[in-house]
């Protein structure tokens, strides 16, 4: 390229200053010719141009050099590695989550709120055609406070996406029936209310509208 | 989704990204499972992402572990006004980023040109040529300031439009576009200054 002094190039501290502009010996704005040439605008001048025609030689043998890197890059499908470290890490860390009562009135078992949610989301999932996101438990009458120990009836709440294969309405009292056969039978946990909001509805393609909030 | 619509290159179609949101909901309550299931889908790309952005595969490792490891510690805080996949690929930028900036004092251009020239101009081979060609090109991105590099090789190398790097990195599209610029204008330089 045309241009005095090119290993001085310029300062890197200046990156969010305006002006400083770089002029090719025709006149022209060097970041603009490049920002014209990469949209895709060329005009009579800068397809005549000896400078311009430089200036995008460069740019193309940049680019070219970059695909060439891209290629040579290795493929990085296998994340065992990271996924270990990962989860290494994760797994020492402590949620704090809700405690919630299991049992009658008289005992004095819990179950912490991610353990039992994990337990419904698995039994909604179990259903054809539904997956669990969301699901939140809380004690139904019970002042606000995460860390308050009540016993009493708790209220689920979970969220679910659900092929469009039926009605929904349906398709939600299914949820709720297997959620509260799953707090009755395997959990031990008695549930005052179950609320089950369809975030998503796919068609057989797997395809999504979202529907709102239906409950 | 972001504003302007964008998604990380290679990034998921439109099924993963449902699929995505239930994932990271249920993560963001504390199963880890779920967790799990997204650092594999997402591991591979962000890696690759860490590995331009910092040209070193073990520092790649590390900024992703890490980037992964706060995304967990903030899950409870994530709300869905962008798909995990794009809040992931900011994180592993920004903390990139940080990195770069935490490495020594960039060396002036001439210095890493010129010997480049001399130990590669020699190779007949086209192939070899090009191996040089991208040598030489790593070597010159040393003299990039970081905040020129992120912003380049977002550009560049991932094809992330202007707008989104902007969004990535917290500046506006014009001191993006200034980045890319200057960035450009240094590595032309070096490449024609090695061939």
């Amino acid at each position: 390229m045309a241009m005095n002094n090119p290993s001085a190039g310029p300062p890197d501290d200046m990156d969010d200053r305006e002006g400083g502009k770089e002029r090719l010996p025709c006149g022209r704005d060097l970041a603009q010719v490049w920002q014209q040439w990469e949209e895709g605008q060329t005009d009579s001048h800068s397809r005549s141009c000896p400078h311009c025609t430089a200036a995008l030689e460069d740019l193309d043998g940049l680019k070219h050099v970059v695909r060439q890197a891209r290629e040579e890059e290795p493929e990085y499908e296998d994340a065992n590695v990271l996924v270990e470290r990962v989860m290494d890490v994760v797994q020492l860390e402590l949620r704090p989550g809700r405690t919630l009562p299991l049992g009658t009135t008289e005992d004095d078992d819990w179950i912490v709120e991610a353990a039992a949610a994990k337990a419904f989301r698995a039994a909604a999932d179990s259903l054809p055609g539904v997956r669990a996101g969301s699901c939140r438990i809380a004690p139904l009458n019970a002042p606000s406070g995460p860390r308050r120990r009540v016993r009493g009836p708790v209220a689920v709440r979970i969220e679910v996406v659900i092929d469009m294969t039926g009605d929904l309405q349906e398709a939600a009292e299914r949820v709720r029936q297997r959620l509260l056969v799953t707090a009755q039978r395997a959990l031990g946990i008695e549930v005052g209310s179950v609320d089950v909001a369809i975030v998503d509805v796919l068609d057989s393609g797997g395809h999504g509208e979202r529907p709102g909030r239906w409950r | 989704m972001p504003a302007h619509g964008y998604e990380p290159p290679g990034d998921a179609d439109d099924g993963e990204h449902r699929d995505d949101a239930l994932l990271t909901a249920r993560a963001s309550e504390g199963d880890e499972e779920a967790f799990e299931t997204l650092v594999r889908r997402h591991g591979p790309l962000l890696l690759r992402l860490a590995t331009r952005l910092l040209g070193s595969r073990s520092e790649a490792e590390d900024a992703v572990q890490e980037s992964f490891v706060s995304a967990w510690r903030r899950l409870p805080e994530f709300r869905e006004n962008s798909t995990f996949g794009t809040w992931m690929y900011r994180i592993v930028t920004n903390r990139c980023l940080n990195m770069l900036r935490a490495r020594r004092p960039v060396v002036a251009l001439d210095a890493v040109s010129e010997p480049a020239a001399a130990e590669h101009q020699v190779s007949p081979a086209r192939a070899a040529e090009g191996r040089a060609a991208v040598e030489a090109l790593s070597k010159a991105m040393v003299v990039l300031s970081p905040e020129q590099r992120v912003c380049w090789v977002l550009r560049e190398v991932d094809g992330l439009p202007y707008e989104a790097i902007a969004d990535m990195v917290g500046i506006s599209q014009e001191a993006a576009r200034g980045r890319v610029f200057r960035a450009r204008r240094q590595l032309t330089e070096a490449m024609v200054a090695w061939r």
